[in-house]
């Protein structure tokens, strides 16, 4: 994996995380997304300016498990994020805070590490509908479209 | 798919801002022709703590009103926002011809080119009205070429131009339905179809107060708090007959092959309806197929999902902002699947118990 940074696909994509989980909404494709456990932990290392390798070694850190696991299931997350345009890759080394990252994770990390799970972005598309554009099939002498009975989709 | 989304980078220069200014100044100039035909018919309502006056070409549009009379007040003061309504058809003005290309119509209704920090401009593809709001002048105008709009334009009159001012009084439209006692009330939030209007009318046949069924209004001042928007209630006709005492009420009962139920509740139930109340759980209705209907914690995160999406992609421009707005009111308050039971009578119980849980032990969001 490389050294390849990311920044949240504003102003397309708006998130919030609350209590570890992330809810990501891309306005202009209508899908949103959840996230949850260790793919949150993931977005919000991206969110900060992780590097990939950087997110699979802070990974590798916090969860117990095999590490060909752990680097595939970051690699997956990312091109995931990627293919949806929640996150673009950016150039320049970014403004990441690795030393106080770990300093953050190793005072957490009295307790047993937990399980790593492989990261799962949770697709919902029900809403594109709302955003299909109807379909102007007869205009007026202005050029303004005629009502359609149908209700609001 | 275009864009509806309005961001910052997007936000047109001095020719931009200025075609947008003067095309609402025409459609204002339309609209006092077309008033000078008519007459003036003017109507006031408080909506979320504004006064807010609708001045109409006449009575053509007038049905309009029927889901706001809850709200309606003598507004003699200056009003915070003035919204023109007028149609063509009934007062012979037509509309200017539309200066957009047809490749200008965005997701949402959004005209493209006619958006600014200042103007904003919407189209109903439904209806073919047009929403324009002039946000500096809190002056807005609807047109709709008849007067014979569709039943749920008149069961959510002016919601964007409503969604769009209020919004920048830091009150937030909302699709979810609301009820609740003087201890306060619950959001119901979900999709379409989820659940919403049947929780909120199995409600009237209990001592639950009304605030709506559809979209309702959210504000943050002191704690989360729910403004009735609308009284009206909007049925899918498969589900009439589960409320047998209803029937007589609808609104439409000839149309209901092609149309949902429309019903105004302060019509029939003036007394039930509340117009404010603090916010003390958000519910998220689920048809089980069981009798009983339960409560299941859910965490905050899921609430947010079921609530932002929903909203911001029926609401012009509705993006980021909304989104915030939307997470930080849910942060505050416990969230819950309220398992929704074919025995309709087991749900307002089942909200009352909760809400006086919640009054003696001020349960807090799930962590």
């Amino acid at each position: 994996m490389s050294n390849q940074r990311f920044r949240v696909n504003t102003p397309t994509v708006t998130h919030e995380t609350i209590d570890g989980e992330a809810v990501i909404i891309n306005l202009d494709s209508g899908n949103y997304y959840s996230l949850m456990e260790v793919a949150s932990f993931i977005w919000g290392l991206v969110e900060k300016g992780a590097s990939a390798s950087e997110v699979q070694n802070l990974i590798l850190q916090t969860y117990q498990g095999d590490a060909t696991d752990i680097y595939r299931g970051v690699e997956e997350l990312l091109a995931q994020l990627q293919q949806e345009n929640l996150i673009v890759p950016v150039n320049g080394a970014g403004a990441f805070d690795l030393i106080q990252l770990n300093q953050e994770l190793s005072s957490n990390n009295n307790h047993e590490k937990p399980s790593f799970n492989p990261p799962l972005l949770h697709k919902y598309a029900d809403m594109q509908e709302l955003l299909l554009l109807d379909p102007i099939h007869d205009v007026d002498d202005a050029g303004w479209p005629k009502p359609n009975p149908d209700p609001p989709k | 798919m275009p864009t509806s989304q309005v961001a910052p980078s997007d936000i047109p220069g001095k020719e931009q801002a200025s075609r947008s200014a003067e095309y609402f100044q025409s459609v204002y100039e339309l609209f006092k022709s077309s008033q000078q035909v008519t007459g003036p018919v003017h109507r006031s309502y408080n909506i979320g703590g504004y006064l807010i006056r609708l001045n109409f070409s006449g009575a053509a549009l007038l049905s309009l009103t029927r889901a706001l009379e809850h709200l309606a007040i003598d507004g003699h003061s200056t009003p915070d926002l003035t919204i023109c309504l007028w149609d063509s058809e009934s007062t012979g003005q037509p509309m200017a011809p539309r200066p957009w290309q047809e490749g200008d119509f965005l997701a949402r209704g959004v005209i493209q080119g006619y958006n600014t920090e200042r103007i904003y401009t919407a189209f109903q593809h439904g209806s073919a009205a047009v929403s324009v709001l002039d946000k500096e002048r809190n002056l807005a105008i609807f047109w709709a070429p008849d007067p014979r709009v569709p039943y749920w334009e008149k069961g959510s009159p002016l919601r964007t131009i409503l969604h769009w001012w209020l919004l920048s009084k830091g009150l937030q439209l909302v699709h979810a339905a609301s009820v609740g006692n003087s201890t306060g009330g619950v959001l119901i939030g979900g999709k379409g179809g989820t659940g919403k209007s049947t929780t909120a009318l199995a409600c009237l046949e209990s001592d639950l107060s009304y605030v709506g069924d559809d979209y309702t209004l959210l504000g943050l001042d002191s704690g989360p708090v729910v403004h009735s928007l609308y009284n009206s209630a909007k049925l899918n006709s498969d589900q009439l007959e589960r409320f047998p005492a209803l029937l007589p009420k609808i609104d439409n009962t000839e149309q209901l092959d092609e149309e949902k139920a429309l019903l105004f509740v302060n019509e029939h139930y003036p007394s039930r309806v509340a117009t404010r109340l603090p916010v003390r759980a958000i519910l998220l209705p689920r048809v089980t197929g069981l009798a009983e209907t339960r409560l299941k914690r859910v965490s905050v995160a899921t609430a947010l999902a079921a609530l932002a999406p929903s909203t911001i992609f029926q609401l012009p421009r509705a993006g980021n902002e909304a989104f915030k707005f939307l997470a930080t009111f849910a942060r505050q308050l416990p969230c819950f699947s309220l398992e929704v039971g074919t025995d309709l009578s087991t749900i307002p119980p089942v909200i009352e118990r909760l809400l006086a849980e919640i009054d003696s032990t001020s349960l807090p969001p799930e962590k």
